[in-house]
């Protein structure tokens, strides 16, 4: 260990930013995520964002490990603890630390004078030499260098050794041996560093009461989980990062919970596709014989699924879409989260398409977003896309419990029965018959003379015959239009949040952006910056997203992609003056911070001269 | 002009025509009910505008024939037409007071107004038809004397049959052969009837008598068969008819006794039958063995049948008759065993109906034509047929291919109680325009014919899937009796010709079953080679006076 | 085409099937393709083979995706569901509502163009997976709605109408399909229903991926001397290994053959294909065998016709998922939500 020589030393219980880089491969992430849950038992608040490379071994990876008892889950940008395990990213590791803060490496082989900074804390461990010692076997060197740099940060960080190993006997239950093999690395590093280094440092882990009851799970599990609950029984994917584990938690769940107990037979039918077209396009075969069916996917297979979302749209065909987002364009930063596919899912597919799109903010909202998705995309007869991206899909989020309402019926939508058909109802699968733009569909094979019809992607007439008289195409159209009017009325509301005080501007952002922007309004309001903010949650907008447009000045607009893709479906679908929407745009692949949003909005109203109102003085 | 060439009385026929045409109708194949033909050719002589001018020119020059037709009926006045445009100087007698025959005097007026019968009549006495009416011939032999070059013989079947049971003479007053009785009422003789009818009988003349004493106060009217309703020789229609004017039909009464009292009628005393089929199918009427009945009434019309009379026709002039005493004739030529001496009509081979009267006397003016040139009766010109293509598109036709699937269409009528009211109101509207259009798209085009041209028929076998009633198939060869087996559909009706192909490249043959075609032009418009073409047959019944073509 | 509607009249002897349906009922819209199509042929192939089956028009779902031959699926079983997809798709979209519903029969039209060449992936996915599926691809070597293009399926030096030689080695989709594991392949031709009828009633009661490739000429674009896919050449080329008869379970069995001449092959549902030797000792039931015929005689210029291959005990794609008896597009919420108190459970593992 050396000591700094001329800056204080960061001191700070339960609110700071531990960052870990690895190489990938290496089985740093189970022993990361091991850590950051022992600190969610200690009731604090950990938010972990793992940055990983499109690779399977030997490219740079992080962990990084918010933990504020205040509850902010935002990425916030730099870190206090740099767990460097990396020499290829050792250098902008080290610059990455805040002034004060401390660096932990593993000591093994003597590093130059050069390769530190003078105003942080070094903490060495020699963990290779250890492992070395104690194992023979290449493989557990390996793999338990990271345990063993748990417990001597478990010691660093003033933990209980118990709360750790607890968690450890919960994850290996059953499992004996690897138990007591991981409890003896942890131990080894435990005990280096109690013995060897200054325990505990500045920053410290309390036990706290922040998480609350409060679940640790990630977007795309949770989406898996929401598609379950939603009644979804066929899926059809494509593997693609970061969507792939949505599947594979689907799959799990429907193992568990769609499993006929009788004969072991599945409820579920989930089919791996040659490529994405062919993942929607078994989604769409399955929805138009009635079932519920979802495909998961990120931007690549959104590029590829475009025609058949147009068939989907006009033939009117239900489909629940994950869109897991990552960075574009082309292949872009795969491995990053980015919110830049909302244009390409919004109009998706050439002619006048629109279509529906949700924007959960975190695991919670992936859950109960993702089984609405369900019942909206049947109940309007189109595709609905669940937009969520790298960062909440990939990552686990403390966040609300999920919940359930057993008395909630799944909306089938329209669907004439063949009852209703044998009593003579007049059935046009195209005709609106209630002006909400929505038409009746048939389910193949309901009835042996009635209600069969021939699904096209050709323009026809209200009950279903080819047309290509403009008068037919102009009244499918037209009712389109009307549907995706209703379907205002039926997508989930934007939430709105005051400001203490008065303000002429407004921040609208959404999906992921949500802690950050979170963290950053209270950062605003202890400046005295007052804006009110809006989080949209679903496409198209509803009067509720206008209206607050129009109550303020300037209103900004957060996001993470390049080309301010909420704010271009605003000024056109809004009609808005584009003046009056001012971007605040983050696309460089990590997800954005408090920092980034606050100190935006704050310059540009200071560029704009204008001063906020302050609070008004009671005369 | 096409409906008054061949048909002669297309306003008559269009109205009381027994309809032979109909049954044949290809439509009853496929469908509950045949076209209306019959009121079809009625609207069109209803609609169509003044059409003397068209009428044939009667030569200024006459060839010096005079021909004698004796009655002026459908028969006669076809001969006289026939023959008046060829040159013949045509003189036509009756005992009546104007041209028609039966057509006036036994068709009740409800079914066919006079106004009618005057019209079509008139197209041909204007012909410089000479007529005599108003005399009786009494005796041919003095016909015969007349210098005539032949004498055409169309009188009809002027008795009513008699019921000769007891009590007939006994109740004579409240007695009327049907005939006689319809033409007093048609002349305007006899006015009214009184209220409890019977009409025994249970032809079409049962049904012009029971419905006529409907209209002349007649208001209990029955009609009382031998034979089952079924085994009726009324027209269907004209059964339905009565019905429908509120007369019962009841059969398997077979009158026994007409009971009187006074020297006046009670009723007719009736036995109950039920009908027996011996092994070859032939009906007798046997005694159920249940009491008679008695059924009161006050006055009978006899309908039982018509007879044929020849009580002026010398036995001793060369016309020869045979034991039911009906002319001989040659049943081609209609020529009797005295050369220059025609019959037609129900004078001719016995009463049957209008239309085929007519028909007898076309025949009968083509061999007066031959005999009176000295030419071979059995010579006859045939009919003139033509075919033309009807393509005008890829999928255009030159004649109306779809055809309606609706059904026939009701003729419209009178209100029954005021058209009961007045025997000379008639009955029957008529069809107005838009219904008769829409009856005659349901026509499935006999004229139109499918041609099939193998040497460029490519066998991809596209007629065969689109022809709607699978009348179309490509099988391996072989007799007709083998190929109507193995069609796609077999072809059951055996009157109805098969069409075959010459051998086709693969080495079948296409086989078409006309019975059930609709002429729809879909196996045409479906070929890609033309191999398939719908040419319009035009047939024009032979008449005197044309080309006898040599073979 | 035409455009008039066939009339509804028939007559009255018209043969009905155990359903009470004529053929007539086993029709669709009226075709719009060119006059002589060959395509139109399949399709009153199709029908006669849903009339013979006794199949109830509304449990079959009729699928295509783009192309002349996809249109054919307005043409037939108008009281069935038809689904017009996109290009090259089809499969898919069947493959999605044959997972939704294991109980409808699924037919599946594509053409040479959406099958061999933009869709040539969907169908070897297709063919991989055991969908339990009739794929039909009506076969003209041309594309006829862009007017004449080559298709894939187009032979190495065959002749456009304009002139043009193909000069690309042409695909083989019963080839492709033997190879990727197809358990019905056979291969017919549009003017010879005698064959094709039985082969797609074989194929409708086949339980696993059914495919036929039917030659069916374009009479506008592909029926002149030098093409390979007209009426004359196939007609003189057409080598049968076989004829079929398809024998339902309650149907006697009422033709003779003389002894040998026959293979009985009993299907998954117990329906039986009585195949008729043509020539050559063929056994349809080796894969291997059914290749190495079809290119031995492909290289002599022969087009090789009949049922080439069959697995009597052929699986499809529900029973490698194991998925229930019960449609998925029947289960109700209770079967499919496991409800609140599963997800409590669930929350607190996840804390």
């Amino acid at each position: 260990m050396s000591a700094m020589s001329n800056v204080t030393a960061i001191q700070r219980c339960n609110d700071f930013v531990v960052k870990f880089a690895n190489v990938n491969g290496s089985g740093s992430a189970s022993a990361n995520e091991l850590f950051a849950r022992a600190i969610i038992r200690m009731g604090v608040t950990v938010t972990p964002r793992n940055i990983f490379p499109s690779n399977i071994q030997g490219l740079p990876t992080w962990y990084e490990m918010r933990i504020s008892d205040a509850g902010w889950r935002g990425s916030r940008g730099s870190c206090d603890l740099m767990v460097a395990m990396n020499p290829q990213t050792w250098d902008r590791d080290i610059a990455e630390i805040e002034p004060g803060g401390y660096l932990f490496y593993d000591s093994t082989k003597p590093l130059p004078r050069s390769k530190f900074r003078d105003d942080i804390t070094v903490l060495g461990v020699p963990l290779t030499e250890i492992c070395n010692r104690e194992y023979s076997d290449l493989r557990q060197r390996q793999l338990f260098k990271n345990v063993m740099y748990v417990g001597a940060l478990t010691a660093l960080l003033d933990m209980e050794m118990a709360a750790v190993e607890k968690l450890i006997s919960d994850q290996y239950r059953g499992k004996d041996k690897l138990i007591s093999a991981n409890f003896n690395a942890l131990k080894l590093g435990y005990e280096y560093a109690k013995a060897n280094l200054p325990c505990p440092i500045g920053l410290r882990i309390e036990h706290a009461d922040s998480v609350g009851d409060n679940i640790f799970v990630n977007g795309n599990d949770a989406c898996g989980l929401g598609a379950v609950y939603g009644g979804a029984t066929v899926a059809a994917w494509y593997p693609i990062t970061p969507s792939t584990s949505v599947i594979e938690a689907f799959t799990s769940y429907c193992r568990k919970y769609r499993t006929d107990p009788d004969n072991g037979a599945a409820r579920y039918a989930i089919v791996q596709a040659e490529d994405e077209l062919a993942s929607i396009g078994m989604v769409i075969g399955a929805s138009w014989n009635g079932a519920r069916a979802f495909t998961a996917t990120s931007g690549p297979g959104i590029s590829l699924m475009q025609e058949f979302f147009g068939l989907a749209y006009f033939a009117e065909i239900p489909a629940v879409i994950f869109d897991v987002q990552r960075g574009g364009p082309s292949t872009g930063i795969p491995t990053r989260t980015q919110q830049s596919d909302l244009l390409s899912c919004a109009y998706a597919s050439h002619g006048d398409t629109k279509h529906v799109l949700l924007f959960p903010e975190d695991p919670y909202e992936c859950f109960s977003l993702g089984a609405q998705a369900f019942d909206l995309a049947e109940r309007l007869q189109t595709p609905v896309f669940v937009m969520l991206d790298l960062d909440i899909g990939m990552n686990e989020r403390l966040c609300k419990p999920f919940d359930w309402d057993d008395q909630r019926r799944y909306d089938r939508g329209k669907v004439m029965s063949y009852e209703e058909l044998e009593a003579g109802k007049d059935f046009g699968r195209y005709l609106d018959v209630d002006g909400d733009g929505i038409p009746y569909r048939t389910i193949p094979g309901t009835h042996p003379t009635r209600g069969a019809f021939f699904t096209r992607g050709t323009s026809r007439n209200a009950y279903a015959k080819y047309s290509e008289m403009g008068e037919d195409y102009v009244y499918n159209m037209e009712r389109l239009r009307r549907k995706f009017d209703t379907a205002k009325t039926l997508v989930p509301t934007a939430i709105l949040r005051e400001a203490s005080g008065p303000s002429r501007f407004g921040v609208i952002y959404y999906g992921s952006t949500s802690p950050a922007m979170d963290e950053a309004f209270a950062d605003l309001e202890g400046r005295g910056i007052h804006v009110n903010t809006l989080r949209v949650r679903s496409f198209p907008f509803g009067e509720d997203v206008l209206d607050f447009i129009a109550g303020h000045e300037y209103v900004f607009v957060v996001e993470q992609n390049e080309s301010a893709q909420m704010r271009t479906l605003l000024i056109n679908e809004g009609e808005i003056d584009p003046k009056r929407l001012v971007r605040v745009l983050h696309y460089d692949g990590t997800p954005i911070t408090a920092r980034f949003i606050a100190n935006k909005i704050a310059d540009a109203l200071d560029e704009r001269k204008v001063s906020p109102i302050r609070k008004q003085v009671a005369s | 002009m096409i409906n008054w060439e061949s048909n002669v009385f297309p306003g008559i026929l269009g109205r009381v025509c027994d309809r032979p045409c109909e049954p044949a109708c290809r439509r009853g194949r496929v469908d509950k009910e045949p076209v209306a033909i019959c009121r079809l050719k009625r609207i069109a002589a209803d609609l169509k505008e003044d059409i003397h001018g068209r009428l044939p020119k009667v030569p200024a020059q006459k060839n010096g024939k005079k021909i004698a037709c004796i009655g002026a009926g459908p028969a006669s006045l076809t001969v006289a037409r026939d023959l008046a445009v060829l040159g013949y100087q045509i003189t036509v007698f009756d005992n009546g007071k104007s041209a028609g025959g039966m057509m006036r005097s036994q068709i009740p007026k409800f079914r066919l107004p006079d106004s009618v019968i005057d019209e079509e009549c008139d197209y041909i006495i204007g012909l410089g038809v000479e007529t005599r009416y108003g005399q009786q011939i009494e005796s041919l032999k003095k016909v015969l004397e007349g210098g005539w070059d032949a004498v055409f013989v169309g009188t009809g079947a002027p008795r009513g049959r008699d019921a000769d049971i007891p009590g007939r003479q006994e109740a004579a007053a409240q007695i009327h052969i049907g005939i006689d009785w319809l033409a007093k009422v048609a002349f305007g003789h006899l006015s009214n009837i009184s209220k409890r009818v019977i009409v025994l009988g249970g032809g079409n003349t049962a049904m012009d008598c029971c419905r006529s004493a409907r209209r002349l106060g007649g208001e209990d009217v029955k009609v009382v068969v031998r034979s089952g309703f079924e085994e009726m020789k009324a027209s269907p229609w004209e059964k339905e008819e009565a019905q429908h004017e509120g007369i019962p039909i009841l059969n398997f009464l077979v009158p026994k006794e007409f009971s009187h009292a006074k020297g006046k009628l009670i009723g007719v005393v009736f036995e109950k039958v039920r009908a027996e089929y011996d092994a070859k199918g032939r009906r007798s009427l046997v005694p159920t063995g249940e009491p008679d009945v008695l059924m009161e009434c006050d006055e009978v019309l006899v309908a039982i049948g018509q007879e044929n009379a020849f009580p002026w026709i010398e036995q001793d002039i060369g016309v020869q008759f045979d034991k039911w005493g009906m002319p001989v004739l040659d049943k081609t030529t209609l020529q009797s065993t005295l050369p220059k001496v025609f019959f037609g009509g129900d004078a001719a081979l016995g009463p049957k109906n209008i239309i085929t009267a007519v028909a007898q006397g076309h025949d009968a003016a083509i061999s007066i034509d031959q005999f009176c040139k000295g030419k071979n009766l059995m010579e006859r010109p045939p009919p003139l047929t033509n075919l033309v293509s009807q393509k005008m598109g890829i999928h255009e036709w030159s004649y109306d291919n779809q055809i309606s699937e609706e059904e026939r269409k009701k003729v419209p009528m009178k209100a029954l109680e005021s058209a009961l009211k007045n025997i000379n109101v008639e009955l029957e509207l008529g069809f107005d325009p838009r219904l008769a259009y829409a009856e005659a798209e349901r026509c499935l085009n006999c004229d139109i014919e499918t041609v099939f041209t193998p040497k460029i028929c490519i066998e991809c076998d596209a007629c065969e899937d689109i022809c709607p009633t699978e009348c179309i198939s490509f099988i391996g060869n072989g007799d007709e009796a083998d190929l109507r087996g193995r069609l796609k559909a077999p072809a059951a009706n055996l009157d109805q010709t098969l069409y075959v192909s010459t051998e086709l490249k693969t080495g079948r043959v296409m086989v078409k079953d006309e019975n059930i075609c609709l002429h729809c032009g879909l196996c045409a418009e479906r070929c890609p080679t033309g191999a398939w073409d719908m040419q319009k047959f035009l047939i024009q019944v032979a008449h005197a006076g044309a080309e006898v073509r040599r073979t | 085409m035409t455009y008039l509607a066939k009339p509804k009249l028939f007559r009255p002897d018209t043969p009905k099937n155990a359903l009470g349906y004529t053929r007539r009922d086993y029709e669709g819209a009226i075709s719009t393709l060119c006059a002589g199509c060959g395509h139109d042929s399949i399709s009153a192939a199709i029908v006669q083979a849903s009339f013979d089956l006794d199949i109830e028009p509304h449990r079959v779902a009729k699928l295509s995706g783009i192309g002349c031959s996809s249109k054919t699926t307005d043409y037939f079983l108008g009281n069935s569901h038809g689904f017009n997809s996109v290009h090259g798709r089809m499969p898919s979209v069947l493959t999605g509502a044959a997972l939704a519903n294991r109980d409808l029969i699924y037919m599946g039209v594509s053409g040479d163009g959406d099958s061999a060449s933009i869709g040539i992936g969907q169908f070897a996915h297709a063919m991989r997976r055991g969908v339990n599926m009739t794929y039909i691809v009506e076969n003209n070597g041309v594309y006829g709605l862009t007017k004449g293009q080559f298709s894939a399926t187009a032979d190495k030096g065959s002749k456009s109408k304009r002139g043009v030689i193909n000069n690309d080695t042409p695909i083989d989709l019963v080839a492709l399909a033997l190879q990727l594991g197809a358990t019905y392949v056979a291969r017919s031709f549009s003017g010879d229903k005698e064959q094709l009828v039985p082969l797609i009633k074989g194929a409708l009661r086949h339980h696993g991926a059914a495919f036929i490739d039917v030659l069916s000429p374009c009479v506008t674009f592909n029926n002149h001397a030098g093409s390979t896919k007209s009426y004359d050449y196939v007609r003189e080329h057409n080598e049968a290994v076989n004829r079929i008869d398809v024998i339902l379970p309650h149907d006697p069995i009422s033709a003779s053959y003389p002894p040998g001449s026959l293979r009985r092959v009993v299907q998954h549902d117990g329906s039986i294909l009585l195949l008729r030797k043509l020539g050559a000792d063929y056994d349809p039931s080796d894969r291997i065998e059914a290749m190495n015929h079809l290119h031995e005689r492909h290289a002599l210029g022969e087009i090789v016709t009949g049922l080439l291959y069959v697995d009597e005990s052929a699986e499809d794609l529900h029973r490698h998922l194991n998925t229930v008896e019960k449609p998925l597009n029947q289960l109700r919420d209770a079967y499919l939500c496991p409800g609140s108190k599963a997800l409590d459970a669930l929350n607190a593992s996840l804390r």
